[in-house]
């Protein structure tokens, strides 16, 4: 498995169920399950191998750096907590740029938004203030900064919102309220691992635009896991397809679309009906998705294949670039 | 009410299978120690159609609009409230548990879920028979091995499948074990209630291509269910798009995808995302969430999402009419054009 994530980019993982999307994002922030460990290489962050960190330094990296928002909103929020109460917990770990913001709210003598608070993070850090700060006015900034990122998520009647139970709302609610406790993070990295799945596509499609219009706001590099090609389609700048654990093609998204090089790449696209490009019949894969117990050997897609020769039963082939900035892992280029 | 059975008298011809005329389900909501009724959710709240000999019917809608329930009420797996299904000439609505019996053996369903609809603890084989059984289809034993085996092939399984128990089998086996079964009886009519979305998509592309074939070779009606949309349109010949228990556009598929009528159908048509880069659609989003059914809005159900509503909406609720080729409920006749521009 490979995967390099550029600054600022929305990279789709592509890939059907049990195919490694979601252990990949797991493994890359640390929340690997106990009964897991990490066989052989190395997660690179900015030029730190995170393998290599302990859990605490992990855990500060995780709330500095990453952002998660799953599929399911409602087994990530508390349902005994208020939205308030939820949101609080992610902001009072920037005490410090809170306190910056109160003093700097005196100073201008005007309310202060989202997007100064995030300005305010990234130089506040190192700026140490003597002038104190009450709890109480501390309080008060935090709250106003919350409806103001409620906003950002364009969450009608924040207010409302801050002093209701997650049961209270609807999936696209939640999904936005995971996302206004992401952006208050300022992350590096954003990792959407499959957030429109359970969303209806009305509501998927509000959560998509959103994602484009948050791309300018949040300045994160953004991987966006989805089984759904078309979802990758409408918003990333490149897609990395997933197949049985391991990379099998990364490239833009034109490119995968239009010039795929990998069979399973291009068999996956005809087997998906297109209302735009409709056809009398779909092209289907034989056989299943590998079980990852007992993967094939070789190149794990060589059982489905139909140009598979003799050495891909054996060798996996590995990921290397056969057109410019396209890299396949197949024995046909 | 009288609009919606003004649609079915129009439309009713010879070779309609399947006739759904005002049919409704209201799930009632109790409360308290003697659990009085305090409400309805009005999951199915009249909602008329029909479906020819050999065409497939798709039924669209989001979450809680209600295709599920409407398609258990027409097979009587739940009582439906209201409302009357004819099929082939036969009100099933009134059918009494015997004739009902026979109904069953010309229409069957086939779930969602293949992991909760197959017995875990039956082998492929005695599932097959069981259905035989019950629907005295077969005299002997060796006859119903002999079909069991020739339904298997057909829906491409093979003999050694025939004694397995479905945890031996991946999902898309294990839609087509559903499939097999549901056609031990020969049934003219199958429901298919989002048969393929717990499927992968390699493996989605092959159980609608069986549907497909089998549809050809058996000559068989469908009625498809399911909230994907591109699915559905490659599926059908008509859909019927459904918001809150209700029908509100019922037309050709390509005159739903390329020409909807309703602002319903035209936002969800421009919510599908499409697998093509090149393609760059206008964004037309939908204000709100969708209503609960236990709180519908007076009026039209879809005003207060609607970006063209006017008083007139929130006060009468717009009947199905015939406009232009498509049949929709909405007082207004506006052209929508799903804006598409290749780049």
């Amino acid at each position: 498995m490979e995967l390099k994530l550029y600054k600022r980019e929305v990279l789709g993982l592509v890939g059907e169920s049990g195919c490694g999307k979601s252990v990949t994002a797991l493994t890359t922030i640390g929340l690997l399950p106990e009964n897991a460990y990490v066989l052989d290489g190395d997660v690179l962050f900015k030029g730190e191998n995170l393998l290599e960190k302990s859990k605490e330094e992990m855990r500060i990296l995780r709330a500095k750096e990453f952002a998660t928002v799953f599929q399911d909103p409602m087994t990530f929020l508390n349902p005994v907590l208020t939205m308030e109460t939820q949101l609080e917990e992610v902001f009072m770990l920037d005490i410090k740029a809170l306190s910056q913001a109160v003093i700097k709210q005196k100073s201008l003598g005007k309310n202060i938004g989202y997007s100064d608070f995030l300005s305010l993070k990234e130089s506040g850090r190192s700026s140490a203030s003597d002038t104190k700060v009450s709890k109480a006015e501390i309080r008060k900034i935090a709250k106003e900064l919350y409806i103001d990122v409620l906003r950002v998520v364009k969450l009608p009647d924040p207010e409302r919102i801050l002093h209701q139970y997650p049961f209270e709302l609807s999936g696209g609610m939640r999904q936005r309220c995971m996302i206004a406790m992401a952006l208050a993070r300022r992350p590096s990295v954003f990792l959407a691992d499959e957030i429109t799945t359970a969303l209806d596509v009305t509501i998927q499609a509000k959560i998509l635009h959103l994602m484009r219009e948050l791309r300018d706001v949040i300045d994160a590099s953004t991987l966006m896991i989805t089984h759904d090609l078309a979802v990758a389609a409408e918003i990333a700048d490149r897609i990395a397809v997933m197949y049985g654990g391991n990379t099998v093609e990364v490239a833009s998204t034109r490119e995968i679309f239009k010039a795929s090089l990998h069979p399973y790449t291009k068999m996956l696209m005809r087997a998906i009906p297109n209302v735009a490009n409709p056809v009398d019949r779909l092209e289907s894969i034989p056989g299943t998705v590998p079980e990852m117990i007992n993967p094939p050997t070789g190149c794990r897609f060589h059982p489905r294949c139909p140009s598979a020769m003799g050495k891909c039963s054996t060798e996996a082939p590995k990921l290397k670039e056969v057109v410019k900035n396209h890299e396949v892992a197949c024995y046909l280029y | 009410m009288r609009s919606l059975a003004t649609y079915t008298e129009v439309n009713a011809e010879m070779e309609d299978i399947l006739i759904v005329k005002d049919l409704a389900k209201w799930f009632p909501i109790k409360s308290g120690i003697i659990q009085r009724t305090i409400g309805y959710v009005k999951a199915v709240d009249g909602i008329s159609f029909n479906i020819s000999k050999g065409e497939t019917f798709g039924l669209v809608g989001e979450s809680g609009s209600g295709k599920t329930s409407a398609a258990r009420s027409i097979l009587r797996l739940i009582e439906p409230t209201g409302g009357e299904v004819f099929f082939d000439g036969v009100n099933v609505t009134t059918a009494r548990k015997r004739e009902l019996r026979k109904l069953r053996r010309r229409m069957q369903i086939i779930f969602q879920d293949p992991y909760a609809s197959l017995d875990p603890r039956q082998t492929v084989n005695s599932m097959l028979i069981e259905a035989m059984k019950v629907h005295q289809i077969v005299s002997n034993r060796s006859e119903a091995h002999e079909r069991a085996l020739e339904l298997l092939m057909k829906v491409g399984l093979s003999e050694e499948h025939l004694y397995r128990f479905p945890h031996e089998f991946s999902g898309g086996q294990r839609q087509r074990i559903a499939v097999a079964r549901a056609l031990t009886v020969n049934p003219d009519f199958l429901i298919l209630d989002e048969p393929t979305s717990f499927l992968d998509v390699s493996v989605q592309a092959a159980v609608l291509n069986l549907l497909k074939d089998l549809q050809k070779e058996l000559n068989l009606t469908y009625l498809f269910i399911t909230h994907n949309l591109a699915v559905v349109h490659h599926m059908s010949d008509m859909v019927g798009v459904m918001y809150l228990g209700k029908l509100v556009e019922v037309a050709d598929k390509n005159a739903i995808y390329n020409s909807p009528r309703h602002p319903y159908t035209f936002h969800l048509m421009a919510a599908i995302p499409v697998p093509d880069p090149e393609i760059q659609k206008e964004e037309v989003l939908l204000m709100g969430d969708v209503p609960s059914p236990v709180n519908i809005p007076s009026g039209c159900r879809f005003h207060p999402r609607c970006p063209y509503s006017t008083d007139r909406c929130k006060r009468e609720e717009p009947a199905l009419t015939k406009t232009k080729g498509n049949w929709v409920a909405c007082h207004y006749d506006i052209d929508f054009q799903i804006g598409e521009t290749r780049s």
